[in-house]
C-alpha cells in the first residue's frame, strides 16, 4: 500500500519551532523551517539529523515550503540553506518573500549585536538564502518537477500567510502552517475548496481555547488608550510594523473618528513606510472590505495618524506613538521608551510576543528597573500592558477547515498530546477520519489508496460487463484487461487488441513431462493400467482412452512409449498447455507416485 | 459594568457548574447526539479578585471533555470524587461520567443509573453531596423522587409520594434534609431518615395561572443554619416570592419583576442567591437579559419591583437579525467575586460580567 510519511522536526508537540518532514511518492518536502524563541542555544534549530545522516539535503529534498513570515516559521531558514547546506527551491508566497528577509535580519541583529552570540548566520546568508525562493500566487499550481505539484491558498493570519497542497500524482497533502478562520479588520479568513487530500496537516495551538471575542479585546485597548490619553499621558506601542500594527491603526483611526478625539497619533517613519508601502502593494492580499474602500480611498492612509518625528516624542500633552522595532530592543521605540518611562501617566502597550533579552520581554516579566547602556539604571514607571491579538483557529475553525477540505486524514501539530485527545476524538466521530498525533522526530504513516484513472477500450468494456451482474455504483467490479503503459497514460484493453497494436502474434504455451513407470508388459497394456487407474481417482474429470492408444485427461494428452534402452520401464508423456498448468502438475506427480499394484 | 467578556461556545449550553480548582463546566443540549460536555478553565483575569485590564491570557481553555449521546439538561459534579452525574431527554435516567484531567482530557462515561420510567416522565433534576456517601438526589416527579449512590448505584432513599407534579428543582439543605419544588410552585420537605413522612412546606402561591415555578437556594456562609436562609421561587410570570423555610405559613416578601410576561415558557427559568452579597439574588430565562435584584427593601406586597442591574448583552451579541433573538438559558454567581456573574444563552454566548451599582443607590 503506498504511504505517505510525516515527522515533525518541530512543532510536534510543543509550540516553538515548526519544521515538519513529508515524504509523499518518493518525493521529500520540508514544510516550514522555524526557530524556537524559547532556547538561547542549539535547541532553537530543529534537528535536521533526523533527515538523512550523511548525503547532502539538496539531493533527498525536493523543496521547502514556508507558510508565513513569522520567526517560529522561517527563522531557521538561512541557517538551514547556507550553514547545514541546501541548494534546492524554496517556495514561499510574495508577500512572505518580500517580509521575512527584513524579519530575519532584525532578529539577526537583536541575537548578534545585542547578545553577543557568534554562531548564527550573517546578513550575506539572509541574502544568499533568499537567492533561493521562488515566490508563488494564490491558487497557482506550481510545477516542482514533473511529478511534484504545490498550490498555495489564502489563509489568514498575517499577511503572506498561506496553506500549501503538495501534490504527487493523486496522492495530496495539505498543510495549513497558522491560519484564522475568522475574518478581521485587514485579513480575510482561510479557504480551500474541496481537494480532497490524503492528509490534512493542521496546526492546533488554540484548539482547546475558547476565545474572548475581538469585541472585548478591542474595547479594552481602546478604553486603555482612551484612560491614559484623558489623563494627559502618552501611549507608546512598539510594534514589528508588519501585520497588526495595519490593524491596530484601523481601529484607532475609527475610534478617534466617532470619539471626535483631538490627541495625535503618529506612526514612526522609516521601516514602517515602507510597511505600509509593502501593504498597499500586496493590497490583494487582505480582506474584502479594505479591497473596496481602497477604490475610493486608501484605507492605509488615514487621517488622524501622522507621521512622526523625533522630536515630538517631547512635546508636551497627550499622544499616540506606533513605533519600531517591536520588543523595544533597539532603534526609536526603545529611545521613545526611555523618554517616557519615568512618568506614570504614561502608558506602553506591548503586543506580542518578546524575545529573551530584550527590553519589551524584561518588562513584561515585571521588571521595573533596567540596566542600559554605560550601566545607567532606567526606573520604569509607566504602566506595562501587554495584549495579544494574533488570530489563529480554534476547535470551531479547525472543524470548519476539515468540514471545507475534506481530507481522508488528520494530523495535528502544535500542541500537546495530553490536551488533543478530546479534539481528536471529536475529530474523528464527527468526520470518521483518523486523526494522529506525532511527537518530534516521531515518524506518523499514513496508508493511502489512490485512485489510478485508466482509459478502458470500448470492445472491452463491453465485453466485461456482459459477463456477471450489472455494474452497480456501489460495488467495485472485476474486470481482466492487459494493461498498456505508454508515456503518461494508461489504456486498458482486451488481450487480443494489446498483441495487435504491439505486433505480436498470440504464443501457445505447451509443457511436457516424462515419468517413468516400471512396468514391463506391453505399451497398450501399461495404458490400460494409467487409464483405469486415472479414471478411478479423477471422477470428476472426463478421462478418456482414444483409439490411438492415447489418454486424454479434460484437455491433457498421456501417451506411453517403451523406454529406449530398458524394456521393463515405460515413459509416459504428460503434455498440457498453459491454461492447464494446475491440473497439468497435478497428474504428474500423480502418477510419479506410481501405479497401483492391482490392475 | 466594571468589566465584561463575552466568548462563543461552539454549542449553547443550559448548565453552568462550578468544579473543583474554579473550573466552570458546560454541556450542549442538541437534540442530536454529539453533544459535547466541556470543562474549561476560566482566564486568569476571572480568577483574580482584581481585574486586570489586558491581561495576556484573556480565554477560557477547554481542559477536558465528553461525548454524551442525549442532550444535557442538568449536571452536578460529586464533591470529593472525581465524579459527575448528567440528566436529560428522554427519560430520567442519571449517566455517570468520570473527570481524570491530569492523565487524559476526556471525560469518560462510567455508568448509567436507571430508574423506572413511567408514562410522560421528563428528564431528572438532580442534585448531589458527599456527607455520608457520594449521593446524587434525583426524580423528575414528586412521586419519584430517590437518593442513589453514585458509585454503587444503589438505591439509599426513596421518598414518600406526594403527588405526582413534576419537580423543577431539588436540593439537599442538609445531609439530612431535602427541599424539593414542585413546577406548580409547591415546595416540600424530606427527612433522609424519615422516608415516610413528606412534609409540606409551602403551598401554592395565589393565582396559578398555569404558571411554571423554579427556586433558588443560598449556600449560606459557613456555620449559618441552612434552612435559616430564605428559599426564592419564579415563575414563570415574573412573580418572585421569598420564604423562610422555619416558619413557611407566610411568605417573607414578594415581588413582580419587570419582564415580559409573554411567559415564554418555564425551560429556562433561573433564579439564584448571590453567595456573597447579602440579599442580592438574580433572575433569567424571559429573553436576553439577567437581572439583579435586591430583595432586602421587598414586602409582602407583590408590587414591582425594580432590579438594581439588568445585563443586556445577550440580546446584542452574534449576527444581527437572523432567527429568533437569544434566550438567556442560564446564569451563575461568581463564588469569590462578589458582583460577577456568568450567563450562557440560546445563541451559543457566554458572558462574564461584572457589574457596578448605578450611583445613587448604594
Amino acid at each position: 500500500m503506498p504511504e505517505i510519511k510525516v515527522t515533525p522536526l518541530g512543532a510536534g508537540q510543543d509550540v516553538g519551532r515548526s519544521c515538519i518532514l513529508v515524504s509523499i511518492a518518493g518525493k521529500n518536502v520540508m514544510l516550514d523551517c522555524g526557530m524556537h524563541m524559547g532556547y538561547n542555544d542549539d535547541r532553537r534549530f530543529p534537528d535536521f539529523s533526523y533527515i538523512t545522516q550523511n548525503g547532502r539535503l539538496t539531493d533527498f529534498l525536493d523543496c521547502v515550503i514556508i507558510s508565513h513570515f513569522h520567526l517560529d516559521h522561517c527563522g531557521a531558514l538561512p541557517y538551514f540553506s547556507e550553514m547545514v547546506g541546501y541548494d534546492g527551491p524554496i517556495y514561499m508566497t510574495h508577500p512572505t518573500k518580500a517580509i521575512c528577509p527584513i524579519l530575519l535580519e532584525d532578529y539577526r541583529k537583536i541575537t548578534v549585536d545585542k547578545k553577543g552570540e557568534t554562531n548564527f548566520f550573517t546578513s550575506q546568508m539572509i541574502k544568499d538564502c533568499m537567492k533561493k525562493v521562488v515566490a508563488v500566487h494564490l491558487h497557482q499550481t506550481v510545477q516542482v518537477d514533473e511529478e511534484l505539484e504545490i498550490k498555495a491558498y489564502y489563509a489568514g493570519h498575517v499577511l503572506g500567510a498561506a496553506m500549501f497542497q503538495i501534490k504527487v500524482g493523486c496522492e495530496s497533502v495539505v498543510y495549513t502552517g497558522d491560519y484564522n478562520m475568522t475574518p478581521d479588520r485587514h485579513l480575510g479568513a482561510a479557504w480551500i475548496d474541496k481537494c480532497r487530500p490524503d492528509l490534512l496537516i493542521s496546526e492546533s495551538t488554540y484548539a482547546t481555547t475558547i476565545r474572548d471575542s475581538k469585541r472585548c479585546r478591542e474595547r479594552d485597548f481602546l478604553k486603555k488608550v482612551h484612560e491614559t490619553v484623558e489623563r494627559g499621558g502618552k501611549v507608546l506601542i512598539p510594534v514589528f510594523a508588519l501585520g497588526r500594527a495595519q490593524e491596530l491603526c484601523i481601529l484607532l483611526e475609527t475610534f478617534w473618528e466617532r470619539m471626535n478625539l483631538k490627541a495625535p497619533i503618529y506612526f514612526s517613519t522609516g521601516l514602517t513606510e515602507k510597511a505600509n508601502h509593502y501593504y498597499k502593494l500586496f493590497i490583494t492580499w487582505t480582506n474584502q472590505k479594505i479591497r473596496k474602500t481602497f477604490v475610493q480611498r486608501n484605507m492605509f492612509e488615514f487621517k488622524h495618524i501622522k507621521a512622526f518625528d523625533r522630536a515630538f516624542a517631547d512635546n508636551p500633552g497627550p499622544m499616540v506613538v506606533f513605533a519600531t522595532p517591536g520588543m523595544l530592543h533597539a532603534g526609536q521605540s526603545l529611545q521613545i521608551f526611555r523618554k517616557w518611562a519615568g512618568n506614570e501617566k504614561n502608558m506602553v502597550i506591548m503586543p506580542g510576543y518578546c524575545v529573551q533579552g530584550t527590553v519589551g520581554h524584561k518588562i513584561l516579566s515585571g521588571q521595573r528597573k533596567l540596566e542600559m547602556e554605560g550601566r545607567q539604571i532606567l526606573e520604569v514607571k509607566m504602566q506595562v500592558e501587554y495584549m495579544s491579538f494574533s488570530a489563529h483557529a480554534d476547535a470551531k475553525g479547525i472543524m470548519q477547515l476539515i468540514r471545507q477540505a475534506e481530507p481522508r486524514n488528520v494530523l495535528l501539530v502544535h500542541g500537546e498530546a495530553k490536551k488533543m485527545e478530546f479534539l481528536k476524538q471529536k475529530i474523528e466521530q464527527e468526520f470518521h477520519v483518523s486523526c494522529y498525533m506525532p511527537a518530534n522526530g516521531e515518524t506518523t504513516t499514513i496508508l493511502t489508496n489512490p485512485c489510478i484513472p485508466v482509459d478502458i477500450s470500448l470492445g472491452l468494456l463491453k465485453r466485461e460487463t456482459a459477463i456477471g451482474p450489472l455494474p452497480d455504483a456501489k460495488k467495485p467490479k472485476l474486470m481482466h484487461g492487459t494493461l498498456l503503459m505508454k508515456d503518461n497514460s494508461f489504456r486498458l484493453v482486451s488481450p487480443e487488441q494489446a498483441l495487435k497494436e504491439l505486433g505480436l502474434a498470440e504464443h501457445q504455451l505447451r509443457f511436457t513431462c516424462r515419468v517413468h513407470i516400471q512396468d514391463p508388459r506391453k505399451e497398450h497394456e501399461t495404458v490400460l493400467r494409467v487409464y483405469n487407474h486415472l479414471k478411478g481417482v479423477l471422477k470428476d474429470y472426463s478421462v478418456q482412452h482414444l483409439p490411438d492408444g492415447s489418454i486424454t485427461v479434460e484437455s491433457i494428452l498421456i501417451q506411453a512409449t517403451a523406454h529406449s534402452e530398458d524394456q521393463g520401464t515405460k515413459v509416459l508423456l504428460v503434455s498440457w498447455t498453459y491454461q492447464d498448468e494446475e491440473l497439468g502438475s497435478y497428474l504428474t506427480s500423480l502418477l510419479k507416485k506410481g501405479l497401483p499394484q492391482s490392475t | 459594568y466594571r468589566d465584561l467578556h463575552t466568548f462563543e461556545l461552539q454549542a449553547p449550553t443550559r448548565l453552568i457548574e462550578w468544579a473543583r480548582g474554579s473550573r466552570v463546566c458546560v454541556a450542549g443540549y442538541g437534540q442530536s447526539d454529539g453533544n459535547e460536555i466541556l470543562q474549561l478553565i476560566p482566564p486568569p483575569t476571572l480568577l483574580t479578585k482584581e481585574t486586570q485590564g489586558l491581561c495576556p491570557e484573556r480565554d477560557f481553555k477547554v481542559e477536558c471533555g465528553g461525548f454524551s449521546k442525549r442532550p444535557v439538561y442538568s449536571l452536578k459534579y460529586v464533591p470529593d470524587t472525581s465524579l459527575l452525574v448528567t440528566s436529560g431527554p428522554p427519560d430520567s435516567s442519571l449517566q455517570v461520567w468520570q473527570v481524570s484531567a491530569e492523565d487524559s482530557d476526556v471525560i469518560k462515561f462510567v455508568s448509567t443509573i436507571a430508574t423506572e420510567n413511567g408514562t410522560g416522565q421528563s428528564w431528572a433534576k438532580i442534585a448531589t453531596i458527599s456527607a455520608r456517601a457520594p449521593w446524587v438526589l434525583h426524580g423528575s416527579r414528586l412521586d419519584r423522587v430517590e437518593i442513589t449512590e453514585v458509585e454503587s448505584r444503589k438505591n439509599v432513599y426513596t421518598a414518600a409520594s406526594g403527588g405526582s407534579e413534576e419537580l423543577s428543582g431539588l436540593a439537599f439543605l442538609d445531609c439530612n434534609t431535602l427541599l424539593l419544588c414542585c413546577a406548580t410552585g409547591r415546595l416540600c420537605l424530606a427527612d433522609v431518615r424519615q422516608p415516610q413522612s413528606l412534609m409540606e412546606a409551602v403551598s401554592v402561591p395565589s393565582a396559578s395561572r398555569s404558571e411554571q415555578w423554579c427556586m433558588g437556594t443560598r449556600h449560606g456562609a459557613q456555620g449559618l443554619e441552612p434552612s435559616s436562609q430564605p428559599v426564592a421561587r419564579l415563575s414563570s410570570w415574573g412573580l418572585l416570592t421569598l420564604t423562610d423555610l422555619r416558619k413557611t405559613s407566610e411568605s417573607l416578601a414578594s415581588a413582580k419583576a419587570r419582564v415580559p410576561s409573554s411567559g415564554s415558557g418555564a425551560e429556562f427559568l433561573c433564579v439564584s442567591w448571590a453567595p456573597a452579597l447579602e440579599g442580592c439574588l438574580a433572575i433569567s430565562g424571559f429573553d436576553g437579559t439577567v437581572h439583579v435584584y435586591d430583595t432586602q427593601s421587598w414586602d409582602s406586597s407583590g408590587k414591582e419591583a425594580e432590579p438594581i442591574f439588568v445585563h443586556k448583552g445577550h440580546a446584542f451579541g452574534g449576527a444581527g437579525g437572523s432567527g429568533d433573538p437569544p434566550l438567556v438559558t442560564v446564569h451563575t454567581w461568581h463564588l469569590q467575586k462578589p458582583k460577577t456573574l456568568l450567563s450562557a444563552a440560546s445563541d451559543g454566548s457566554l458572558h462574564v460580567w461584572d457589574w457596578v451599582q448605578p450611583c445613587g443607590k448604594c
